[in-house]
């Protein structure tokens, strides 16, 4: 409750000039302490609940995509000022499909017109900010004219400079991705490239959408409270990544809501880097007694088939 | 003959039939075991001031980059502060910790089974769903810990059944990251059994069946009778290095010019895994302090609705109901 109840008040406030400088200022200073402690370099989230802010607020759906278009753009700012390597946002599932053809092509062209925004001119923010833009997912079943748009977009971005990438999981399913790895994979046997014994887990893992040289998750975030995965990143979260299942719908999912999460994860981290290093400095050191050997000896045994 | 040497004395096995064999007691490998990352989660205010204050003074150390000196000094300031912060979360998590031991041991006291199949179905019954499958993520705890060991894992997974069998659930899961009780599938049965014994009475048992889908094992109890609860004991294998080898198997395939690449589908490849692991299931209970999926096979979470509670270690009933109760609520909405 707290959460959306704040932001919605300082989406208020900020619509006065003093207080959006203030506002910027504090966020400024939040940042330079969160930078300080530990910060995960890969962040995966689930936008979900543009359709039902829309429904809340009387919006139509078109009006509920665009409000989550302007959260992604602030979220994805903050997460980059801190010093996150990598970013991946579940934009469209192969699922999607299903839905009306109004709606698909509502989402298409916004996706393209926001990654356009992102990366067309010189300034724009993303060439400025060095952030190498990629789709991942299976590209066969996106619109032709769509296509051509969004690999210009990926050719634009993709600088040896940038340092920072933003993957578009556009359209995507995890199981999808899975298949296309074991497809991938049985590829290069049959062209000979490899044999049976290379193929380990880490090349499978190679294989798929998001490449050899992508950084394990680190937090999984999925908005307006449901509690699964919906068949995204199945196979890179299921070990030592943390999800958060949050209530807040992702239209109101601002700033506040993303450093709570990631200073959780930081206070998380540093104990867990603490534990560990404690460990290394205290290497057991216990020793162990054999209560047995240490018992006084026995009397002498006696017994009947010593009689002689 | 074999001889065994017990105090200093040669002890020699004469039998007339045969040899004796000699055979190793199993034993409990602890290492490579998992540990979940939940043990920092319940640190006294202390411990935790203790390592912030070590976190402090290391970053002191490790500090000698070409930097001015106002940027070292803020940044030993905004540390100061982000290690503050931290504290007053460790203070605060603490408090938190009390409150939810308070509000779960209160609902162990609300929904208790009492080893009655009847208020386990009545629990159930006001509820509009229930999951046809289950699984449930359980830890092997430390032998010396509370209800830890084989045998605590024993109980735990005997309880399970007893509550999905008198629920209706029509297939459990049981997911323990080593797989450590695919070893003691006989003890397992026999204690389920015993389990049973408790909440039907010794005169109709339930009929249960136990599978490890990894060794392709099937334990039957009594073939005559239908089967009330299949049991699928699964571990880290059944996960992705069993998609492993079936990349292995399918381009072994391809290669022979058995199988076209292009007929490598998802539903090819699912059939094929719900032949190997098992099928998805519907609702996946973390009895862990936090959710952690611990490698819990991908392919099989894909829409499964997930239920933990935090700072809860033990695989009590109340957990279990609002697992069941919470899934109820849940809607599933593929793509729409």
């Amino acid at each position: 409750m707290s959460v959306v109840s704040i932001n919605e008040f300082i989406s208020l406030l900020a619509n006065f000039p003093i207080f959006a400088y203030l506002f910027s200022f504090v966020q400024d200073i939040i940042i330079s302490i969160l930078k300080t402690g530990p910060i995960p370099k890969h962040v995966a989230m689930i936008m979900d609940g543009n359709r039902t802010f829309a429904k809340k607020r009387n919006l139509s759906l078109k009006q509920g995509h665009t409000a989550g278009a302007e959260s992604l753009v602030k979220v994805l700012d903050t997460c980059f000022r801190l010093g996150v390597k990598v970013v991946t946002i579940y934009a469209f599932s192969i699922e999607n499909f299903n839905r009306s053809k109004e709606e698909i092509d509502t989402l298409f062209g916004l996706l393209r017109d926001r990654l356009k925004l992102l990366a067309e001119n010189e300034n724009s923010y993303s060439r400025v900010n060095m952030i190498k833009i990629r789709i991942i997912g299976n590209k066969s079943m996106i619109p032709e004219d769509i296509l051509q748009d969004l690999e210009k977009i990926e050719d634009k971005t993709n600088l040896e400079t940038s340092e920072k990438i933003l993957n578009v999981c556009f359209p995507y399913t995890s199981r999808d991705d899975i298949v296309h790895s074991i497809k991938q994979t049985s590829h290069q046997r049959m062209n000979g490239l490899i044999n049976k014994d290379s193929i380990t887990l880490d090349y499978v893992t190679d294989n798929m959408y998001f490449g050899p040289d992508s950084l394990p998750l680190d937090i999984m975030i999925r908005t307006s409270g449901q509690t699964r995965l919906s068949d995204f990143m199945l196979w890179q979260c299921n070990y030592n990544c943390t999800i958060e299942f949050v209530d807040t719908l992702w239209p109101d999912f601002k700033f506040l809501s993303l450093i709570m999460i990631l200073m959780k994860w930081g206070y998380y981290k540093t104990l867990e880097m603490e534990s560990e290093m404690n460990k290394l400095n205290e290497k057991d050191e216990k020793e162990f007694v054999d209560i047995l050997k240490e018992l006084p000896p026995h009397p002498p045994h006696k017994s009947v088939t010593d009689r002689k | 003959m074999t001889t065994v040497k017990v105090n200093g004395h040669t002890w020699s096995t004469h039998s007339g039939k045969s040899k004796d064999k000699v055979v190793e007691a199993p034993v409990i490998h602890n290492e490579g075991k998992l540990e979940p990352p939940n043990k920092y989660r319940s640190l006294n205010v202390f411990t935790v001031f203790y390592m912030l204050i070590n976190n402090f003074l290391r970053s002191i150390k490790i500090l000698d980059k070409n930097q001015t000196i106002t940027e070292l000094i803020l940044y030993y300031i905004n540390h100061s502060i982000l290690l503050m912060v931290f504290f007053i979360m460790s203070i605060y998590k603490n408090f938190l910790w009390i409150y939810r031991k308070i509000v779960l041991k209160s609902l162990n006291v609300t929904y208790y089974p009492n080893k009655s199949p009847h208020i386990i179905r009545d629990d159930v019954n006001k509820l509009n769903k229930i999951p046809k499958r289950l699984s449930c993520i359980l830890n092997f705890k430390d032998e010396d810990d509370e209800n830890g060991g084989i045998d605590g894992l024993i109980f735990d997974i005997s309880e399970l059944v007893a509550w999905s069998v008198s629920a209706g659930i029509a297939e459990l899961n049981i997911y323990e990251y080593n797989g450590i009780i695919n070893t003691y599938n006989g003890e397992l049965n026999r204690y389920i059994n015993k389990n049973l014994k408790n909440y039907f009475g010794t005169e109709y048992i339930p009929n249960i069946t136990i599978k490890i889908p990894h060794v392709g094992q099937i334990m039957v109890n009594d073939a005559s009778k239908p089967v009330d609860l299949t049991v699928n004991l699964l571990s880290a294998i059944d996960g992705k290095p069993t998609i492993v080898e079936l990349t292995k198997t399918m381009s072994e395939l391809a290669v022979n010019k058995e199988l076209k690449i292009e007929d490598i589908t998802i539903d090819l490849i699912n059939e094929e895994l719900i032949e190997l692991v098992g099928n998805e299931p519907d609702l996946l209970i973390i009895f862990n302090p936090n959710l952690d999926l611990q490698d819990y096979p991908p392919w099989h979470i894909r829409l499964t609705e997930f239920y933990w509670e935090y700072d809860n270690k033990d695989v009590t009933y109340a957990v279990f109901i609002r697992a069941l109760q919470n899934y109820a609520k849940s809607k599933v909405n593929v793509g729409k």
